[in-house]
């Protein structure tokens, strides 16, 4: 309507809002479905594992009094009036937490994998290595490439002795025992290897050469293990945040001071033995993962004089401890939790009220430990390669494009597939034995390797492509835009990539039911090759045991333990996320 | 070359931290315990029925109950078909439960990677055939009538059983072929010349059997009594006549114990007689066979063997050792 005039087209009538009306309407349903879906499952399953209603009401209403109504009330004031001291107040309340999570972790580790001399041992070991490359750094600093080389050499002569004893003892242990001891040497026996049938002598190497941790176990002055640990653990974080406070004080001296006061704060500990009945050790581990960092935060808050933020923690405990006194004073019974101390210790047991998660949880992390070893270094390399190095033109470009797809694919494919392919890899054809940690993690790992490397690769291509151009026009090489450019602005979403895969992995149960993972293991494995168990297997053994009691409360109980588990990665993985987003731009 | 940029020694560390993760695990290889055959320590693995599995749970609990025990008895439920042929026979395994006696072809697939496998009865147990709660119609069946049910050309309704009984369909939850529980009922109470009906809803986990039963008013299962000992509320449980004279039988332990009741079957473990020369298996086996005829294997709702199978067991434990 070419007029003179412009005029609006519909001017009168408005435009149909109805289809988007409708639109919003029904994508509001599908989150509200999704959410109230979930949140309700939760409850159920958190209802099961705590019996909240088995408490007194009387207990709940002092709980309430006492612990939830001032933490409410101080919570709200932080959001309304002060929000700096609220971010304090949830660092400082949540540090102690993971420093606890980190303990029980330590642990675990110390009781299970890692006996406190070993990892003493080991820690001389690391550091001895460390030692020599900076003593070659000061010597021959202009000889990258020979410290290149010479650092695995190190690692495995002063660590793991030559040859490493792990391979000796693949090998044949019987044959070893000859000699394994640097005592016992055997002039011109030569160095035997037989390798079921094949023998393979090599003349001139008489004895294995033992490594550095060898040494220092056989050794006849080991301090005491809590020394040990204040040597190989409490130093260490001492020095880290001696020198935190030292950069953030701009003073040495500070540093120093703040490296000593810590020192002296774990040597004390050693007293409270004697006094609690608690191992020394024990004490020193909860000391190091949970009040050395507290301090050194709470210090900086001292020094930044946002002291309102600190009120929280204070009113927390002070209000537990107020609750538990109470309802102890008037007699009134707590609610009859499935998930308590007793169940994170103990193995499982035929009787429900006796039953634990023990075994599984340890399990389930050694299991984890294997899956980042295989699938970290694996799936990285595979998407820096693709993203990186492999050709995207030509036949080749081709090729490679299928690849990526396949991988794509792979990602959707059913566990259960991989759990097939892992008895027939790692068990028919490797001889690995079936239900070990280890089986179960390659499988696993088998299983996530996908997710993880497509992960990596949208990290890396999330990089912009500028950086590179600007990366090259400086005259690096590729090598060095991918080391000094493209990983390091990479990382986090890697890192997200990876630690959210590992959240899958920990969830499996179907492949550990193929690979021979058993229904009921009660001792923790304390190597990678020995049987053990892993939270889903437990929790779907529980689900199918007679009584009542295991499918409903014990069952709930290892599903929140699992649940936490998963949340704690998670939690990592945004701190992480965020710490290197931080670091980096 | 701005060598010492934040992001090196960001990577540094992370490479160190990386490599004292690698030695730390490493390490977890060297100071094998368990796995290693000379560590004073050991593992058993148990696999096969389900039924039986609920019997070594408890012993496996049992044997490692004191603190200084150091042996990883670790227990599956797969079945004892299943349990034989994936593990047992390829030597995966050191004992395999069984609902039922070993068969001539499971001993030479057995024999043919050079398992020996050594039997002992641990107990007996009383199948138990169930229904729905409202099923107030049936209160006994004769084996000619569980045959007709459960055969491979089966009648398919409750009326073609009994006249007198709803013209509703019957349905079936019951054990997976892999189950010793399965070939037990079918030659023993289908009969020989049947099959089993491949009809029926198949699990090898016995509380899915139940809870079928419990959701269907015209559903009928069989399995292990320590199930039905459990959840005697869910189900009901039907008395059964063999025909041989003795009437209608309710499934009790006494009744298992005093031989009346006819669905009583013997349990066994096998065991593989080249792990009985490792202590910790030889140990176990001792406990297990010892601790058979005692209150640990009616407490799980299995009737323990006597005094005269036990110490047969024992002594036969003693002459296999190799």
């Amino acid at each position: 309507m070419p007029t003179g005039e412009a005029e609006w087209h519909g001017a009168e009538s408005e435009v149909s809002q109805t289809r988007g009306r409708v639109f919003e309407a029904l994508c509001l349903s599908a989150t509200s479905i999704a959410l109230v879906s979930v949140l309700v499952l939760l409850l159920y399953v958190a209802n099961d594992a705590f019996k909240p209603l088995s408490a007194d009401p009387g207990w709940h209403l002092v709980i309430l009094v006492t612990l939830v109504l001032p933490a409410v009330g101080l919570a709200l004031y932080y959001y309304r009036i002060d929000e700096p001291a609220g971010e304090v107040a949830y660092t400082v309340t949540g540090l102690p937490i993971v420093g606890f999570l980190l303990a029980g972790g330590l642990g675990v580790v110390f009781a299970e994998l890692l006996a406190i001399d070993e990892y003493f041992a080991l820690v001389i070991g690391v550091a001895a290595v460390v030692a020599l490359l900076f003593a070659h750094t000061r010597l021959r600093p202009t000889a990258p490439l020979e410290r290149v080389v010479l650092a695995p050499l190190l690692s495995i002569v002063v660590v793991f002795g030559t040859p490493p004893a792990a391979i000796a003892q693949f090998i044949g242990p019987d044959d070893w025992q000859l000699v394994v001891d640097p005592a016992v040497t055997v002039p011109g026996l030569g160095w035997h290897l037989d390798l079921g049938g094949f023998a393979l002598t090599v003349p001139g190497l008489p004895y294995r050469i033992v490594s550095l941790p060898e040494l220092v176990l056989k050794s006849p002055v080991l301090p005491l293990p809590s020394l040990q640990l204040l040597a190989a653990l409490t130093l260490p974080i001492a020095g880290l945040a001696g020198w935190f406070v030292g950069r953030r004080h701009e003073s040495r001296q500070d540093g120093l001071l703040a490296t000593g006061l810590i020192l002296v704060g774990g040597a004390a500990t050693l007293a409270l033995e004697p006094a609690t009945g608690v191992a020394a050790t024990t004490w020193l581990v909860v000391y190091t993962t949970t009040v050395v960092p507290l301090a050194v935060y709470v210090e900086g808050v001292y020094r930044r004089g946002q002291l309102a933020g600190l009120a929280f923690p204070v009113v927390l405990v002070a209000g537990g401890l107020a609750g538990a006194v109470l309802t102890r004073a008037l007699g009134l019974a707590g609610p009859d939790v499935w998930l308590d101390w007793g169940y994170l210790t103990s193995a499982p047991n035929s009787d429900p009220a006796l039953a634990g998660i023990y075994p599984a949880l340890v399990g389930s992390i050694m299991l984890l430990i294997v899956v980042v070893m295989m699938t970290f270094p694996i799936g990285v390399g595979a998407a820096i390669y693709l993203e990186e190095y492999a050709p995207s033109s030509g036949l080749v470009g081709k090729f490679v494009t299928l690849i990526e797809i396949n991988i794509s694919n792979l990602a959707g494919v059913p566990s259960v597939v991989y759990g097939l392919l892992g008895l027939a890899v790692f068990i028919r054809w490797a001889q690995i034995p079936n239900g070990s940690i280890i089986v179960g993690g390659l499988t696993v790992g088998l299983l996530i390797l996908p997710i993880v490397i497509i992960a990596a690769q949208e990290a890396i291509e999330a990089v912009p492509d500028s950086l590179r151009q600007a990366s090259y026009g400086m005259g690096s090489t590729r090598w060095q835009t991918v080391r000094n450019i493209v990983l390091p602005e990479a990382m986090p979403g890697i890192l997200t990539g990876t630690i959210l895969a590992l959240g899958r992995a920990i969830g499996e149960t179907a492949p550990l039911l193929l690979v021979g993972i058993a229904a009921s293991v009660r001792l923790a494995p304390n190597s990678f090759f020995d049987l053990g168990s892993a939270m889903p297997r437990q929790i779907f053994t529980w689900a199918f045991e007679p009584q009542a009691e295991f499918r409903y409360g014990v069952l709930a109980a290892g599903v929140v333990t699992l649940l936490v588990v998963l949340l704690v990665m998670n939690a990592t993985a945004i701190v992480l996320r965020n710490k290197f987003e931080r670091t980096n731009t | 070359m701005a060598r010492e940029t934040t992001c090196t020694v960001s990577r540094r560390e992370f490479l160190l931290g990386a490599g004292a993760g690698g030695a730390v695990a490493l390490s977890g290889c060297v100071e094998n315990v368990r796995s290693d055959p000379d560590s004073g320590g050991g593992q058993v693995i148990v696999k096969g029925s389900s039924t039986v599995y609920l019997i070594s749970d408890l012993m496996a609990q049992e044997f490692m109950a004191p603190d200084d025990v150091n042996i990883n008895v670790t227990v599956d439920s797969t079945g004892t078909g299943g349990g034989f042929k994936n593990f047992f026979c390829k030597d995966d395994s050191d004992v395999n439960g069984a609902s039922r006696p070993i068969t001539d072809e499971e001993r030479t697939s057995c024999g043919e990677s050079n398992v020996e496998p050594v039997e002992f009865q641990v107990g007996r147990d009383a199948l138990t055939v169930a229904v729905n709660n409202e099923a107030e119609w049936v209160d006994c069946l004769t084996y000619e009538e569980l045959s007709r049910i459960w055969r491979d050309e089966r009648v398919e309704r409750w009326s073609d059983v009994r006249e007198e009984w709803p013209d509703e369909p019957i349905k079936l939850f019951g054990p997976a072929p892999t189950s010793g529980t399965y070939d037990w009922f079918n030659n023993n109470v289908i009969g020989e010349d049947y099959d089993h009906t491949s009809e029926h809803e198949q699990t090898e986990k016995d509380n899915i059997i139940i809870q079928g039963i419990e959701n269907d008013p015209y559903a009928m299962g069989y399995f292990g009594y320590a199930y039905y000992s459990e959840n005697r509320d869910r189900v009901k449980a039907v008395p059964v006549d063999d025909g041989s004279g003795k009437g209608c039988v309710e499934p009790t332990l006494e009744n298992a114990q005093a031989g009346s009741y006819p669905m009583t079957r013997p349990l066994f473990i096998y065991v593989n007689r080249q792990s009985l020369a490792r202590d910790p298996v030889f140990e176990f086996i001792s406990f297990y066979l010892e601790e058979a005829a005692t209150g640990l294997v009616s407490e799980v709702g299995y009737v323990p063997v006597d005094e005269a199978t036990r110490d047969d067991n024992l002594a036969k434990l003693m002459l296999e050792r190799p």
